[in-house]
């Protein structure tokens, strides 16, 4: 990673606000269109690490030690959402279920639920996009299952609507799309997480 | 701009999908063409289910090493600073 640069001057609170990611590129269906940037550019790896990095922070503060590896994981799968664009279906299914895992777990405060679900329903999919397998919201259409096999679809395709966040619902050409777009921001995340584990590992005498 | 379409069955292109085939075939680590046809496209989509089940576990692996290299972090260590002067800059 890059050195961050220093400033005699310490302003705790003044530190700009993260470059915002690449908006998503077009999605114009024209044969001579060229194809879109990749979303693995640099300001959507800052944007993830900065997601990450903040709630490894918090992580360190206040999560007690047997629970840190889920809420790790955990944030994890949120960064990446966040960090993607939130046009994308999995990063709104991966959101949603985050959102939901936290109602869940203030069910005893009502006003603080009350707004939980107040989030839910807001950050739920618009009727034009197709809502993820068990997202029951008030707000998303009701989910009528996987639709039906095209085709020349591969039988292995429903293994892949399996696996990829919010890819229940999807019709096979999205869901090779949202697969792709999936499978570069975990990977992202897997190398983000390995250069976080060898910067803080603890020096090796034999090293060089 | 051009919301999401919905595609009716027989309306998705083949040159649509074979697009997006390719790209799913460079995210793979292993990517060796072996012709086109439904035999080779199951095949991606075999090797694409356990590369994304391979990340999944490294996610989890991963996860576990940085809780464990927190337990031995104090707010003073170098990691700590890092952290903090990387949420400055």
């Amino acid at each position: 990673m890059a050195g961050g640069k220093r400033t005699t001057a310490r302003h705790q609170h003044n530190h700009p606000p993260p470059p915002p990611p690449n908006p998503s590129p077009n999605r114009g269906r024209g044969v001579a269109d060229p194809p879109p940037a990749s979303d693995d550019s640099p300001s959507s790896k800052r944007m993830l690490a900065f997601h990450f990095l903040r709630a490894l922070a918090r992580i360190h503060s206040t999560t007690p030690a047997p629970r840190r590896p889920r809420t790790i994981r955990r944030a994890a799968y949120s960064s990446m959402a966040r960090a993607a664009s939130p046009r994308r279906a999995w990063t709104q299914a991966l959101l949603l279920r985050r959102a939901r895992s936290r109602g869940v777990a203030v069910v005893g405060s009502s006003r603080r639920a009350v707004l939980l679900r107040r989030r839910v329903s807001a950050s739920a999919p618009p009727p034009m996009l197709r809502a993820s397998a068990g997202a029951t919201s008030a707000a998303a259409p009701p989910v009528q299952g996987p639709p039906p096999r095209q085709a020349g679809e591969p039988a292995r395709a429903d293994a892949l609507r399996r696996i990829v966040p919010g890819g229940a619902g999807m019709e096979y050409c999205s869901l090779l799309d949202e697969t792709a777009d999936y499978v570069l921001h975990l990977r992202a995340q897997v190398q983000l997480m390995q250069s976080l584990v060898d910067l803080f590992s603890p020096p090796n005498p034999t090293s060089n | 701009m051009s919301s999401r379409r919905p595609s009716s069955r027989g309306n998705i292109s083949e040159d649509e999908i074979n697009e997006l085939i390719s790209k799913l075939q460079a995210l793979l680590p292993s990517s060796r063409r072996r012709g086109s046809g439904q035999a080779s496209t199951t095949k991606l989509l075999k090797e694409t289910c356990s590369y994304i089940k391979s990340l999944h576990r490294e996610v989890d692996d991963l996860s576990d090493r940085l809780s464990d290299l927190m337990a031995t972090m104090d707010h003073n260590s170098p990691g700590a600073e890092i952290i903090r002067s990387i949420l400055r800059s």
